[in-house]
């Protein structure tokens, strides 16, 4: 923006290594009161690191930060908070067992003498979340609440904790459009109010609708800083990935063959998803969409057996047993969940075993492992989806999000499936992995699988199905293809229910 | 790697400059397994017994030691797979006392040598089911399952005897264990033969098993195994039957060794175990770790023993030195695991 106001933080020179890798390579970068900073770059690019390190999560190993104009040493995520200083990321940090009213004012409760005063605590909480539209009991407790709940209410504790920089880390990856565009619409109005934002987003739009300039950083360098919106997209993504992005959804040459998948009166068990009919082609990629709690995820965890189910899903003509993972996989039915953290990564274990855990019935004679041919499977894998690791030996979480999640769909994509069901394929990955993770679902569908993709990113649904089912209040209210294949008609069905003049097919 | 290369081509953030700047101490440690640290305590603490006490190295005192820990490590190789899957079996101790008083009744009735080791190897078998069915298949917590049957295997076997020892000495069928619990070929005992190939098959099977990587799965992320085809009932059902099988084997060690089955329990047995298993590095979540670290956190604590006992020390010192130990090997795991401690703190990088 401008330099007439003195930046709040500033960071100069800072450098920070980690293990085998220099994660951030003598970066600046200067956020003011009231300006709204988008981050960018690739996984790994160093985004997180440099977040973390304003934060206080992290501490440089060269340069300094200054806040205030001062030089400051920012210790620890306590003292970012005394200087005013909030981060929210996707990761969450509320605690499950307390109380929405208790998550908001952790640490900083109200007290009457020295005893919390629980009446103020739950009337302020519901006050603080009325102001940001969040419909939610204050005496609920946090870990029954839906994923993107507890994440309005992390919103809502920050927000209500005088922030004078709100870092938001990838806050919105796990919210709806709808829940999304009333976070940004807040940022917004923190920003006018003179809060200094500094966020990262792997979601375009929502950079160019909110931000006013983007730094980029491209392997730890920062590589310039360019205005919002006026620099188009095209220019932007070059930046970050150092080359052209052409055909970013990629293309399938191949036409829809026989029925593979037929789910007939599919519901889940808990009510969430009312019985629902659709078929999927060999070779065809049918999207799903709908808001959070429009019953798209449940259907997607009751195809691959993660939930309880009723109903009568056949694949190739056979039916498939219901509310068991081993018997849809067994029956050809791949599933990759949406919450890659509690459902797919196993933290503990290497990028190898990770990526057999799935193979090990077939790739295994009499229940032994034949090492061998697992270490060249793995080899093999890690070479054809493209994920990037030092070495098959490494712990999984030490890879970035991107390649954690190509390891993940490596290890179902290897099984050759006739059925795969992709729930958030790209959640929380970089540009660069996601066009390679779209190359890889095309190719898969090239050769005759037949693909649900359940997905919140509209553009991703409409670059690569074939139709889009979508989901409103727990059934499928429509169908879209071809020419209406778009946003608004998509969005419409996805809030009403219908589209205005015409009825869904 | 040659698909990086398509991907960026400038992209190379080599690391070997890395030493200069963190010191080589720092990322010797930082690289080190799990195990590495009790493996260096261990052989510290050889090197220092052997010096100051003159018996320690000698082979009397060497095959002491593995037959005094011997029972230790059986229940802490079961206690492995339990506490890698992700759970705790807190009544191994007790189902120990069972199984022993099972032998030794069966012996006392005249049964043959098979028979009665048979018989005990089952009702481990059945002491297992009881708790990995309630575990796996009732839902139960593993803590409120085997906390439970910690109390009722206990007093099980003191009902059992009545509160008797049973002297199996004199009973013809407990010949052929006697001599392969005490009995020695070419100088080394039947018992160190027996330990060494119990941890390799152990070992085996939880490195090149799909149910020992089953195991590991499920202490990682149990949901992930779930939905990844793993069979997570009856894998959890197993680890405990695992665990059973171990203390109906710990038990005939116990009375081979002591020519009597008794229903009172050592109380420092049961920490002493699982103690062992933390001190080799597996992990307390579940997901990490493995028996080869078992053997060295049991000799580790085998070792102190018997060092105290060389040195004079009162043994009532043992279950703080147990307790010590422990504390500071999980918390030095604890250290290099999140980044802690570096060995060159003052030559902080110069900034660039």
């Amino acid at each position: 923006m401008n330099a007439s106001a003195a930046p709040l933080v500033e960071v100069r020179g800072v450098s920070k290594r980690y293990p085998g890798v220099l994660a951030l390579d003598n970066a600046s970068l200067a956020v003011s009161p009231g300006e709204i900073v988008a981050l960018t770059g690739e996984n790994g690019s160093g985004k997180s690191t440099l977040s973390k390190i304003i934060g206080g999560a992290e501490q440089p190993d060269g340069g300094v930060v200054l806040v205030d104009g001062a030089e400051t040493v920012i210790a620890n995520p306590a003292t970012a908070l005394k200087l005013g200083i909030v981060m929210i990321s996707q990761e969450l940090t509320l605690a499950p067992q307390l109380t929405v009213a208790e998550n908001v004012f952790m640490g900083r409760l109200p007290r009457r003498g020295r005893v919390i005063d629980w009446a103020t605590v739950r009337r302020r909480a519901r006050e603080e979340l009325a102001a940001l539209d969040v419909h939610v009991d204050v005496n609920a407790r946090v870990g029954d609440l839906s994923v993107e709940l507890q994440q309005e209410v992390e919103i809502a504790r920050a927000v209500s904790s005088k922030a004078r920089l709100l870092i938001l880390d990838e806050a919105t990856s796990s919210l709806s459009e709808h829940a999304t565009e009333r976070l940004l619409e807040l940022v917004r109005e923190q920003a006018k109010r003179g809060v200094a934002v500094l966020m990262i987003s792997h979601r375009m739009p929502e950079l160019y609708s909110t931000a006013g300039r983007a730094a980029v950083l491209r392997d730890g360098k920062m590589v310039g800083t360019v205005p919002l919106p006026s620099t188009p997209e095209s220019q932007l993504v070059r930046m970050m990935v150092g080359r052209e992005l052409n055909d970013y959804y990629g293309s399938r040459d191949c036409v829809p063959g026989d029925v593979v998948l037929q789910v007939r009166d599919l519901a889940s068990a808990d009510g969430a998803l009312a019985p629902t009919s659709f078929e999927v082609r060999s070779g065809e990629i049918v999207g799903i969409a709908g808001l959070v709690g429009s019953g798209k995820a449940q259907l997607g965890m009751a195809l691959g057996g993660a939930i309880a189910a009723t109903g009568d899903v056949r694949v190739n003509g056979s039916p498939v047993t219901l509310g068991d993972p081993r018997r849809a996989l067994g029956a050809g039915i791949g599933l990759v969940p949406d919450d890659r953290k509690r459902a797919a990564l196993l933290p503990t274990r290497s990028v190898a075993h990770n990526m057999t855990l799935t193979w090990l019935p077939k790739l295994s004679k009499f229940g032994v492992v034949p090492t061998r041919t697992e270490k060249r499977r793995v080899k093999e894998a890690i070479a054809e989806y493209g994920v990037k690791t030092s070495s098959p030996a490494k712990l999984i979480t030490q890879l970035s999000g991107g390649n954690q999640q190509k390891a993940i769909l490596g290890r179902i994509f290897a099984l050759d499936c006739p059925v795969y069901v992709l729930s958030e394929p790209t959640r929380g990955v970089d540009v660069g992995s996601k066009s390679q993770i779209y190359a890889l679902l095309q190719k898969l569908t090239e050769s005759g699988a037949a693909v649900v993709i359940i997905s919140s990113e509209l553009p991703e649904l409409i670059g690569l199905a074939d139709r889009v089912l979508v989901c409103f209040q727990g059934a499928v209210h429509g169908e879209v293809s071809g020419e209406q294949l778009q946003e608004e008609v998509l969005n419409a069905i996805a809030v009403s229910g219908h589209v205005h003049s015409e009825e869904p097919s | 790697m040659s698909q990086d290369t398509s991907l960026r081509p400038s992209e190379k953030i080599a690391a070997p400059s890395d030493s200069g700047r963190v010191g080589v101490l720092t990322n010797v440690w930082r690289a080190s397994g799990k195990t590495t640290g009790v493996l260096a305590g261990l052989i510290l603490l050889v090197i220092y017994l052997s010096i100051t006490q003159p018996i320690f190295m000698t082979w009397g005192n060497i095959t002491n030691i593995v037959a005094s820990n011997s029972v230790v490590l059986v229940l802490a190789v079961g206690a492995t797979f339990v506490i890698i899957s992700g759970g705790l079996d807190l009544s191994t101790a007790s189902a120990a006392a069972v199984t022993g008083m099972s032998y030794g009744m069966l012996l006392q009735h005249g049964m043959s040598a098979w028979v009665a080791v048979a018989g005990a190897l089952a009702v481990g078998l059945l002491l297992g089911i009881v708790n990995g069915v309630l575990i796996s298949y009732v839902k139960i917590s593993f803590l409120v399952v085997t906390l439970g049957t910690l109390s009722i295997f206990e007093s099980a076997a003191l009902v059992m005897s009545q509160g008797k020892t049973i002297n199996v000495f004199s009973l013809e069928g407990f010949q052929p264990i006697y001599n392969l619990v005490n009995g020695k070929v070419a100088g080394i005992p039947y018992l160190l033969i027996f330990d060494v190939l119990l941890v390799v098959a152990a070992a085996l099977v939880l490195r090149y098993t799909t149910f020992g990587r089953g195991v590991y799965a499920l202490g990682s992320n149990r949901e992930a195994a779930r939905l990844n085809g793993i069979n997570v009932a009856r894998t959890t059902l197993s680890v405990f039957l695992i665990a059973g099988l171990a203390a109906a084997v710990a038990s005939l060690i116990q009375v081979g060794r002591l020519t009597g089955a008794s229903p009172g329990i050592d109380s420092t047995l049961l920490l002493t175990v699982v103690a062992a298993v933390l001190i080799g590095g597996t992990a307390y979540t579940g997901g990490d770790g493995g028996v080869g670290g078992t053997v060295l956190g049991v000799l580790f604590l085998g070792v102190i023993q018997n060092g105290l006992t060389l040195s004079d020390v009162s043994t009532f010192w043992r279950g703080t030195v147990n307790g010590v130990v422990l504390i500071v090997a999980v918390a030095l795991g604890v250290a290099r695991d999140r980044g802690w401690l570096r060995f060159n703190r003052g030559k902080t990088p110069a900034s660039s």
